[in-house]
């Protein structure tokens, strides 16, 4: 008897305050709610901008939820979100750093089509100036330009850098095809030492 | 011929009062235990943006729910015995409605004047739980089968201690009917067999209405729903109005019996709503507390309580009755 | 920090344990792995557990291709020499995969023998349970057009007499008392059947089956390779997410020369230890629910709230937290937080005490628990029990004392304590869980005071994983001990070959038919709640059964046959 006492005061001595809180309502938002943290790992961003569409994010996708497909001349990245973990991948493998982990979390939609369930980020492919399929975007293209010319042996970075430069705007098919009428084919390294 | 005509529309005022009633203390069971477990239960006033959807207040949220059954499928088990499976519920609550006739309201003697009232309210409320028992067992469940059999050994003690507590306040008063029980004066004699019958008297009223710690016959964690499993929609939703009125009906009888003139004259109304308020307080605070006994337990602590406390009831009842 | 292995004690594990191995290999960690022939699988068996009193942790198989396949038996034999795991592997031929079984010797190996009979069609000789683990009981026949035929027949073919009925009874005697509790029961959480043949409200017999919620986890892991495993591996189980995350990771990093900084200890010892915290606090009020008691259920999930908010503030998510990264952890605890954190745990410890012993002394709540199912130390020895199921009856086995994960559980390092109990039944349990939330609250106030006191970094790169390694990862989770197995691919080193998951809860299942014969039916789901279940850790191999969309079902053999393994490209 006496331990029932002892739970009954324990528990009437918090009893005017309930430990529910509300949701945050639109129309009535100074309503209690527990702080979001900002930590909260909520669904991720992409910055159009900065996105140069190189696919690593599709790669390290734990959930499978980043998907790549090509369009006319459009580049889709698309997260669909109910298959993201949230694990914050894409953010570190990302190498221009375009994703963001957000704290958003509201991503409930009534059906699987809606396009609110995914976060959608279109780039512009080149097209080849001969064959005028699309190939890559401009930004991809000049940033393996440069992390070409930042790692690669100084004796052969002259030749290949304007290989590169007459190269540039040519799909890879086009590229091996007139590879030795522009003079870019790799069998003129053969003689080169210590490569 | 006025008073029969009087108690004629006392009867049928009674029955949406009680069911109102009923669902007020139905509720006050449901807020102070949310209250109790830091919840907020169902609402007394609405938040502003929801008014326009659910109106200003939930008080009639146990109402709800069971006009919400009524809406609802109902199926019947094939292997079930169908007549008495379907006529059970609706026995049950005719019974309990019965009862509610025999105890008095304030202002409404209703039918309490009858001789020998206090027996047949008495064996109306037994009818009424009866068919809480037949019904299940009725429909070839095995988890019916167990919560029935637990339903069965609960009944009959609980009941033993209901009558002894009745009946000694019976023996001391000289009277069967209720309304001359609950119309007689008070001395320290009856404030004593008040005290002691009344606490034998909230004692049984926990096994009959299944207040924890002794809810083993409906126990969800062990047998689904025990003596309910098989019931659905309209059928389940006459169980759950018959327990509303069983519950208001009960609350009633305390207050008439152990309470008097409460129960009598009109102008004692706000007494019996604090009343009731406060016997419902007193058993939400014991459902609150307890987890759920075994039958087997249950059953011996109610011999340990009960019997002795009975005794006791009935010695003091002789002892007014050759005193007074 | 890491222990790092005793030298020489491949050299030991010849001389004084078995000398008659084929070949004694030197694992990361104390771990030897001894090759036999499948012929003395049984000696060997004999030999362990008899004379040495090691405890068996997993047997289970795993498909070479056209090697054949290896038959795998891990014991632990910590308590002989420290931290010493010996792992017992033998080839058997693929055509005629036959071996003797383990089942009669140590009563601890039937569901692992009858899942690895199930999985690849390995043929344990002598076992005296061949019935399914996962499958339906009744099904080894070929069924039509999609639908389970009613009733139960036998039709006396050599594969269906092996199939028995739950509880081997007759079948008109099975339909007449027996109580199916689940698979949807408002007593228990997740889907499951337990037989009991009651009289009256006593039970008499009792059988349990699982395989409700298959998911394949297994094979989904082999199929991503190690990053990605992590976040499936932490998806096991909801409740105890940190501790399978936590047990993958150390044992990938087994599988290389991996150095991981002391803040990333630090930070993955709290985040498992708040996770026990939050478990055992949830269990609580599971098992005051089971009794009917509401307002405790409430009262306990109302201190567990504010467990899931330090969590949350530390991880960013409250149940499955995506920190593990091979190397360390991927966030780093801030020193206010890691401050505002520790004053939240300390009055959280006074409160949980008050609380919980309130809870335990409560005279209604004594009466259900005190005397329900009954579990002495023999039965658990035997039965193979571990977690707090074992640590009730009196026999003191800790993965964090034993065998730790890391150097952090050192006693040197952070204080703490093994507690163990006599009580031998669920009060002795709830006992044990209670007092080990606190110790648990100890532990993490002291991570918490040293990650806000240093700085550090909490990650490094890791290295690419060796072909072929293998590696044995244990844990303890809130229910027990948890083993992984990890073999890495011989091809590619991104991949792994074959990953096997033995978690407590698989343990403590099969001991629940033991503690069930005798008690009250009212007290069958308070049992089966104190053994903390966590069906989804339970099943989460692989099984496939419908093909290209069509509803086809298969006979055993085909069924076996996809279920090995073809080469990959």
């Amino acid at each position: 008897m006496s331990t029932e006492i002892k739970i009954l005061k324990q528990v009437l001595s918090k009893y005017s305050k309930p430990m529910t809180l509300t949701y945050p309502s639109a129309v009535a938002p100074e309503r209690r709610y527990s702080q979001i943290p900002e930590g909260l790992r909520g669904i991720p961003e992409r910055d159009k901008d900065k996105c140069i569409g190189c696919r690593a994010c599709y790669f390290v996708c734990s959930g499978r939820a980043t998907s790549i497909y090509d369009k006319d001349a459009k580049r889709t990245v698309e997260i669909f979100l109910f298959r993201c973990t949230f694990c914050a991948h894409c953010q570190e493998a990302c190498p221009e750093e375009a994703i963001k982990m957000t704290n958003k979390f509201e991503i409930a939609v009534p059906n699987r089509e809606d396009p609110a369930a995914r976060v959608l980020t279109e780039l512009d492919l080149l097209k080849c100036k001969n064959c005028g399929t699309p190939y890559a975007t401009r930004k991809l293209a000049d940033r393996t330009y440069e992390r070409l010319m930042e790692k690669i042996d100084p004796i052969v970075k002259e030749t290949v850098s304007s290989d590169y430069k007459k190269l540039d705007g040519y799909c890879p098919d086009c590229r091996r095809a007139y590879g030795v009428d522009l003079d870019t084919h790799t069998k003129k390294y053969v003689w080169l030492e210590g490569v | 011929m006025v008073d029969l005509i009087y108690t004629v529309v006392s009867l049928i005022v009674i029955v949406p009062l009680a069911l109102f009633l009923g669902v007020i203390y139905s509720y006050l069971l449901r807020k102070l235990s949310a209250r109790f477990q830091w919840r907020v239960g169902p609402m007394f006033r609405m938040y502003g943006d929801l008014k326009p959807l659910l109106g200003t207040t939930r008080l009639l949220q146990p109402l709800y729910d069971i006009l919400k059954l009524y809406g609802k499928e109902t199926v019947v088990p094939d292997v079930s015995r169908r007549r008495l499976f379907v006529y059970s519920p609706y026995l049950s609550l005719i019974f309990a409605v019965a009862a509610i006739f025999f105890i008095p309201f304030p202002g409404m003697p209703l039918l309490s004047g009858v001789p020998y009232s206090l027996i047949i309210a008495s064996y109306l409320l037994i009818a009424s739980i009866l068919f809480t028992i037949l019904g299940p067992v009725a429909s070839g469940s095995p988890w019916a089968a167990i919560g029935a059999r637990r339903e069965v050994e609960l009944f009959l003690v609980s009941e033993l201690g209901f009558v002894l507590s009745v009946f000694a306040v019976a023996i001391a008063r000289q009277s069967l009917v209720i309304w001359d029980i609950s119309s007689g004066g008070q001395s320290v004699y009856f404030a004593l067999l008040t005290v002691t019958a009344g606490a034998l008297m909230l004692v049984a009223m926990l096994g009959k209405l299944h207040i924890k710690p002794f809810d083993m016959p409906e126990a969800e964690a062990e047998i689904v729903a025990g003596p309910y499993t098989e019931y659905s929609g309209k059928l389940l939703g006459t169980y759950y109005l018959t327990k509303v009125f069983l519950l208001y009906g009960l609350v009633a009888l305390f207050i008439s019996l152990f309470l008097p003139p409460i129960a009598t004259d009109v102008l004692w109304l706000p007494l019996y709503i604090v009343a009731a308020v406060v016997l419902v307080f007193l058993l939400t605070a014991v459902q609150v507390l307890n987890p759920r006994y075994r039958i087997r337990n249950a059953i011996n602590w109610y011999l340990k309580v009960a019997i002795p406390l009975g005794v006791l009831n009935f010695v003091i009842a002789l002892a007014i009755w050759l005193v007074v | 920090m890491k222990f790092g292995s005793t030298p020489d004690i491949a050299e030991y594990v010849r001389k004084e344990i078995y000398p008659d191995g084929l070949e004694y290999v030197l694992l990361r960690e104390n771990r030897v792995v001894v090759k036999v022939n499948p012929g003395d699988l049984a000696k060997v068996a004999e030999l362990f557990v008899k004379k040495f009193e090691a405890r068996l942790i997993h047997a289970t198989a795993v498909d070479l291709e056209l090697k054949g396949f290896e038959v795998l038996h891990i014991y632990d034999f910590s308590k002989l020499k420290d931290r010493l795991v010996v792992v017992v592997k033998a080839l058997v031929d693929k055509d005629s995969p036959e071996f003797p079984s383990i089942a009669n010797i140590t009563w601890q190996a039937t569901w692992a023998e009858r899942e690895m009979k199930e999985l690849l069609g390995v043929k344990p000789s002598g076992m005296p349970d061949p019935r399914h683990q996962f499958l339906p009981h009744e099904w080894p026949n070929p069924v039509e057009s999609g639908s389970i035929p009613e009733g139960y027949k036998f039709d006396g073919s050599s594969t269906t007499k092996e199939m028995y009925l739950p509880l081997r009874m007759p079948i008109e005697e099975a339909y007449q008392t027996l109580i199916p509790i689940g698979p949807y029961h408002p007593g228990v959480i997740e889907g499951q059947i337990v037989y009991v043949k009651v009289e009256g409200e006593q039970v008499v017999a009792a059988d349990i089956k699982t395989g409700f919620h298959h998911r394949g986890i297994m094979r989904l892991i082999e199929q991503r390779g190690y990053n990605k495993g992590a976040f499936i591996a932490e998806r096991v189980c909801g409740i105890c997410s940190a501790a399978h995350g936590l047990a993958y990771i150390t044992c990938t990093e087994n599988l290389y020369e991996a150095e991981v900084p002391d803040r990333a200890l630090y930070i993955r010892t709290l985040l498992v230890e708040l996770n026990r915290m939050h478990s055992h606090l949830l269990w609580v009020g599971v098992v005051a629910d089971v009794i009917g008691w509401k307002t405790g259920f409430m009262l306990t999930w109302g201190l567990r709230e504010r467990v899931m908010d330090i969590i949350e503030a530390i991880t960013g998510n409250r149940v499955n937290y995506g920190i593990w990264r091979m190397g360390g952890v991927s966030r780093d605890v801030p020193q206010e937080l890691a401050e505002k954190a520790k004053r939240t745990v300390d009055d959280l410890k006074e409160e949980c005490a008050k609380l919980l012993m309130l809870v335990a002394d409560h005279p209604v709540v004594k009466s259900r628990l005190i005397g329900v199912g009954p579990l002495t130390k023999a039965q658990a020895y035997d039965g193979g029990a571990v977690g707090p199921v074992a640590r009730a009856s009196n026999w003191k086995i800790d993965v964090r004392a034993d065998n730790p994960p890391h150097a952090i559980y050192d006693p040197k390092v952070i204080s703490w304590e093994v507690i163990t109990d006599d009580h031998c039944d669920t009060f002795g349990r709830t006992l044990v869980r209670v007092k080990e939330l606190l110790v648990s609250c100890g532990i993490v106030s002291q991570c918490l005071e040293y990650l806000a006191k240093t700085t550090g970094e909490v990650r490094i790169k890791p290295k690419t994983v060796p072909l072929g390694a293998e590696a044995v990862g244990l844990n303890e989770a809130p229910r027990g001990e948890l083993a992984y197995y990890i073999r890495a691919s011989d091809k590619d080193s991104s991949l792994p070959h074959t990953i096997r998951i033995r978690t407590p809860s698989y343990r403590n299942n099969a001991i629940i038919p033991l503690m069930l014969v005798g008690s009250n039916l009212a007290d069958v789901p308070v049992v089966m709640g104190s053994t903390d279940q966590c069906l989804a850790c339970t099943d989460r191999l692989e099984i496939i059964n419908e093909r290209d969309g069509s509803r086809k079902s298969l006979t055993w053999d085909q069924l076996v046959n996809l279920s090995r393994r073809v080469s990959r490209w």
